[in-house]
């Protein structure tokens, strides 16, 4: 009986593997396969300090912790309080300037959701994140 | 309850929870880019697994959830779901332990607003569900 319950579940696992490789197949294009930010959405520091005053820095990270520290000039723009604080941003938003989203660091999601939330519900364009979020903004600074 | 009633209600309990996965399934196959994310935001695997996972765990779900409500590979199906949910609840319990801030991604971005005991409820009981038919399965194919 497990034996056969065993074979079974081989079975399943080897079937699954078709529809997925079809799907795949079909988003290759619309995924980024390494990194869960495309490269050509990613800035490092060294990229986003070159870009100078042509640059508004949107801080996805808890209300606290921006109150603690934060990139000088940066506004305040996280998902607890998308709903009100997203007309702020945009009251400061010009289209030439180019918005660059950071969290805490290179493992934390919210500059990705942040940034796909611009993009989506926002329409708008010229966003990306900022590689290492905060945590690599410090070390530069140093 | 005799035996044929408690094999009605096995029935029905294996065709709500094949239905369970076979929705869960559709959902995350419809955006494997927001499963891949929820994946990724257990810090367990890299991105490129991770990735290439959201592509295939919804359609083993949904093959797993075909198998329950059609009773054809029955025994495999619910090996790999008991499977499938126990590494789920084990990863849930794990990122909560170490303070991560997780959106489960069971049913898609439907259940994204859930809050960690909603979840850990709902996986507890299919997981219950599940064992209770394995138990009666060997009993329900000796008696059809």
């Amino acid at each position: 009986m497990k034996a056969s319950a065993v074979r079974q579940a081989l079975l399943l696992i080897a079937l699954a593997f078709v529809p997925a490789i079809g799907e795949a197949i079909y988003f290759r294009d619309k995924v980024s396969w390494q990194s869960p930010i495309p490269a050509s959405e990613l800035v490092t520091v060294d990229q986003a300090r070159s870009w100078g005053d042509n640059v508004i820095w949107v801080d996805a990270r808890a209300d606290n912790e921006f109150e603690r520290d934060h990139i000088p000039g940066a506004i305040l723009l996280n998902e607890d309080r998308w709903n009100e604080l997203l007309p702020h941003f945009l009251g400061q938003w010009s289209p030439e300037r180019k918005i660059i989203v950071y969290c805490s660091a290179q493992s934390c999601n919210a500059s990705r959701e942040v940034a796909k939330r611009l993009r989506d519900e926002a329409q708008l364009k010229n966003v990306f994140v900022l590689d290492g979020g905060w945590e690599e903004w410090l070390k530069d600074k140093r | 309850m005799d035996l044929s009633s408690r094999n009605i209600l096995w029935r029905i309990v294996a065709l709500i929870v094949g239905g369970i996965f076979i929705y869960a399934g559709v959902i995350k196959a419809m955006d494997p880019v927001a499963f891949a994310n929820d994946i990724d935001n257990y810090k367990i695997l890299p991105w490129p697994l991770a990735v290439r996972l959201a592509f295939y765990l919804p359609w083993l779900e949904m093959l797993c959830g075909l198998a329950l409500l059609l009773r054809s590979f029955y025994r495999g199906g619910l090996f790999i779901l008991t499977g499938l949910v126990s590494i789920f609840i084990v990863a849930s319990v794990v990122a909560r332990a170490r303070g991560l801030d997780i959106t489960c991604g069971c049913f898609g971005h439907a259940s994204k607003n859930w809050n960690f005991s909603g979840h850990l409820a709902l996986d507890l009981a299919i997981f219950a569900a599940l064992i209770a038919l394995w138990i009666s399965s060997p009993r329900q194919q000796q008696e059809l």
